[in-house]
């Protein structure tokens, strides 16, 4: 799995699972930060993204505070995507 | 407004008992409930440990004397009937008698077992006119012959103190002469998967208030206590068991699950419950926590407790680790609990617990303390959306 | 004791987010058996972020009270209560689905989180930072009543100055799916009567949301009062409900005569609306009717009551609601609703 094809899907997915509507791939910034500033995401928003990773790249987050670092960009999200998966 | 709100009776079943003397029984020997899952049909069986009352639903129809009801429905039914007996109560239309219980899921634990099926046309069986909250409440109340004042409050985990709140303001308001309140909830898929998607629950036996906590362990249950006029417990020649002297609700207005760092929302309800109560926060003996075992509400309720009695917090502890987090019904079960420690001037410790949190300078009670002499003794109890409720019973 | 109704606001099948808006020329006859509600912008009310994970009940709950709460020209409030019956239908529905789909895996958090019946109140909260009393009541078809006997304690104790209070149902295909396969649900083809005169059974089913801003003093801005609310349990004898209405009408020291008008909650169907029908018919008063504009739905008391309060700050009765045209003075409006021949209510609103 390529990183850059990661970022590419899960631009897409993240909105679709968090249903932004008014956001496009396009505007979002692989090294922005998606929580607090940047698009802006909560706490909520993180166990979603964890059932997204399990259920798109089969790679399992346990212990949510883990998460935190993990999600910080679409980036970091890839770049572990592509380490873990099997 | 001048009467008090008088307990007179007690009546609960939970993991740790089916009734008065056995709850106390477990508690006296600080026994938990909590164990693996029996009768709960769930792909988690095997993964984590809830508090299930141990009959089947057969077994708990034979108890409750009553044939095709759902759980729901029948630990209430058993719950209800022990505090009024408890209570003394042999005509329940003597007075202007009340009932107020209180439930997040009601008749889930029926209605999901039908629901994939029932979509599918795989089945006929409707489960529509037994699944919404009131149902259960107006099955026990039609039961129990009480018809006057019936309502079903839901406010996620401080639902049965709210019931409590609302039925000693009944009473003070000379509305009511006397009530039933309370609240039950069983265990269903629906909430063991909803908690498992938030990550908070414990695969273990659950710590509240320990550093090292890692969520809670669900339970299910009932609880309800019988509340009276000064006119009524006079006309009826009784004994109270205590006094309902103080009560609160506020918002924390933070986030729809999680609980502000500083707890401002339990900060604002202990101290409207003081207010009510007339007493300064010196004069609490001790403080049954909603302590669930989660990192965010045990820090959180944590650090309120030591704002509001200024860092010179009463022993406290949480009973969950006995019986699990009862969702709706925690706060009757805590209210009874609490009702038997001071009956019995003890004080059940928070079990599984080692390690202190770092950002506490209190610590629970971790061994039974017996001799104890309990005055006015709050239990706190907050749930989503926010919503945060104390309680503060006295001697009489 | 009497309360001030200082604002009030509904989403409801018909456009009634219009202040004007007042029933011209509807049908007596519903145009369905199932009335979606017509929803206003819901982002003109609810910021872009908690828009996007909520679901159809919450949309139209946390619109409503902050439309209401917009009308008062103050952002907050002093205390939050709601009724609702069904609560969050739509997230239960999503997350029992997922659940029996995925075999109990791989679920997702935000419909468990928001299936809550508390939500409505919570989010309201937590979107006008309001910090104060927050009840949810959920007792059938006194879901809305017990929660306005709440809102006027809170405020004859003097808890409160003001509370927002407010009832809301949702309806969603799977809600309707299991009340039209257990026969709730009026045949399409048996709807052709208006509702006071149907020979079928079923009713229509609704949705809605109603709020509003009460307190304990009279301003410049009431529009009505609330005199009183009651409800019933359970009726054990055939003549009950009126010795409740007689005991009810004492307590706010009424007579019968003082009653302008009496807005009836028949649902359509003729099988379980014969007693309320029986009853209004033998207090021989003005009648209207208001189900074939909402639908039947557990907290239809709230639109109830936002329709009385209108008639009497604009004086006068829709024809679309009432048998026979109404003419003469408004004073006493007394609202008189059940659902399914149980859970039987009275409200009464009077004008300013």
């Amino acid at each position: 799995m390529e990183v850059q094809e990661v970022i590419k899907n899960l631009k897409s997915q993240i909105i679709e699972q968090l249903n932004l509507e008014e956001v496009k791939p396009e505007n979002i910034d692989a090294n922005a930060p998606l929580f607090g500033d940047g698009l802006g995401l909560d706490s909520i928003d993180a166990l979603e993204l964890i059932v997204l990773l399990e259920k798109n790249y089969g790679v399992k987050i346990k212990d949510p505070k883990e998460a935190k670092a993990i999600f910080a960009s679409v980036q970091t999200m890839a770049d572990y995507v592509v380490a873990n998966s099997k | 407004m001048s009467t008090r709100v008088h307990i007179t009776g007690i009546g609960i079943i939970s993991a740790i008992g089916n009734n008065i003397e056995e709850t106390f029984l477990s508690l006296s020997e600080c026994k938990t409930g909590i164990g693996k899952i029996n009768h709960l049909s769930t792909i988690h069986k095997n993964d984590f440990l809830v508090g299930e009352v141990k009959q089947s639903n057969e077994e708990l129809s034979k108890i409750a004397g009553v044939k095709n009801y759902n759980r729901t429905t029948l630990l209430g039914l058993i719950a209800a009937k022990e505090a009024l007996q408890n209570s003394g109560i042999k005509n329940i239309k003597e007075a202007r008698t009340g009932f107020i219980s209180s439930t997040t899921v009601a008749g889930m634990c029926h209605s999901e077992l039908l629901y994939k099926d029932f979509f599918e046309n795989k089945t006929n069986e409707n489960f529509i006119d037994s699944h919404f909250s009131g149902v259960s409440t107006d099955d026990i109340a039609g039961i129990i012959g009480i018809d006057e004042y019936v309502t079903t409050i839901s406010t996620a985990c401080s639902s049965a103190a709210n019931a409590v709140m609302l039925g000693a303001r009944l009473i003070k308001n000379n509305i009511l002469d006397r009530v039933v309140v309370g609240g039950v909830d069983a265990l269903s898929k629906f909430t063991l998967n909803g908690f498992n998607t938030l990550m908070i629950l414990d695969t273990e036996w659950c710590k509240p208030f320990d550093e090292n906590r890692k969520g809670l362990n669900l339970g299910e249950g009932a609880a309800f206590l019988v509340l009276e006029s000064d006119e009524q417990v006079k006309k009826s020649n009784k004994k109270s068991l205590a006094l309902v002297t103080g009560y609160g609700n506020a918002n924390d207005a933070f986030h729809q699950t999680a609980s502000s760092v500083e707890g401002y929302g339990a900060f604002l309800a202990m101290q409207a419950a003081l207010k009510v109560a007339s007493i300064s926060h010196q004069k609490i003996d001790y403080i049954n926590a909603h302590g669930t075992g989660t990192p965010n509400n045990d820090s959180s309720e944590g650090i309120a407790m030591q704002t509001i009695f200024e860092n010179k917090v009463p022993k406290f502890s949480s009973t969950k680790a006995y019986t699990g987090h009862t969702l709706a019904a925690a706060a009757a079960i805590e209210a009874v609990i609490s009702i038997l420690s001071m009956q019995n001037n003890m004080i059940f410790p928070c079990l599984n617990r080692s390690a202190q949190m770092h950002e506490l300078t209190s610590s629970p009670v971790s061994v039974i303390e017996k001799n104890v002499n309990l005055e006015h003794v709050m239990s706190n109890s907050f749930g989503f959306g926010g919503n945060c409720s104390s309680l503060i019973f006295s001697k009489n | 004791m009497e309360v001030y109704i200082n604002a009030l606001s509904c989403i409801s099948h018909h456009n009634t987010i219009d202040d004007d808006f007042f029933f011209e020329d509807i049908p007596s006859i519903p145009t369905s058996n199932s009335l979606q509600v017509t929803a206003p912008v819901y982002k003109d009310y609810i910021p872009a972020n908690t828009i996007r994970r909520t679901s159809h009940i919450l949309k139209m709950g946390i619109s409503a009270g902050l439309m209401c709460l917009r009308k008062t020209g103050k952002e907050q409030t002093d205390a939050i209560v709601v009724g609702t019956a069904m609560g969050c239908f739509e997230d239960t529905d999503k997350f029992l689905r997922s659940i029996g789909d995925n075999n109990e895996s791989m679920l997702t958090p935000t419909s468990f989180i928001q299936s809550t019946h508390n939500t409505v109140a919570g989010q309201l909260a937590l979107l006008t930072k309001c910090h104060g009393y927050n009840f949810t009541y959920v007792h059938q078809n006194l879901s809305f009543e017990y929660a306005l006997l709440d809102a006027m304690l809170l405020l004859k104790d003097g808890e409160a100055e003001t509370v927002l209070v407010g009832g809301v149902d949702e309806l969603i295909p799977p809600l309707f799916e299991l009340f039209d396969r257990a026969g709730h649900i009026k045949k399409t083809e048996n709807n052709n009567e208006p509702i006071w005169k149907s020979k079928s059974k079923g009713f229509i089913a609704g949705e809605g949301s109603a709020f509003f801003s009460i307190g304990n003093k009279s301003t410049d801005s009431s529009i009505a009062k609330i005199k009183g609310v009651k409800a019933i349990q359970k009726l054990n004898t055939e003549g009950e409900l009126s010795d409740h209405c007689t005991a009810f009408l004492n307590e706010l020291n009424l007579k019968k005569e003082d009653i302008s008008l009496v807005l009836n909650g028949a649902s359509g169907d003729s099988e379980k609306d014969k007693r309320i029908l029986n009853f209004t018919d033998t207090l021989n008063l003005p009648t209207a009717y208001f189900k074939h504009l909402c639908g039947e739905y557990f907290t239809s008391s709230g639109f109830a009551l936002w329709l009385a309060t209108n008639i009497l700050k604009k004086q006068r009765v829709p024809d679309s609601i009432i048998p026979t045209k109404f003419s003469g003075a408004l004073k006493n409006i007394l609202i008189v609703n059940h659902y399914q021949d149980q859970h039987y209510s009275f409200i009464c609103v009077s004008a300013c």
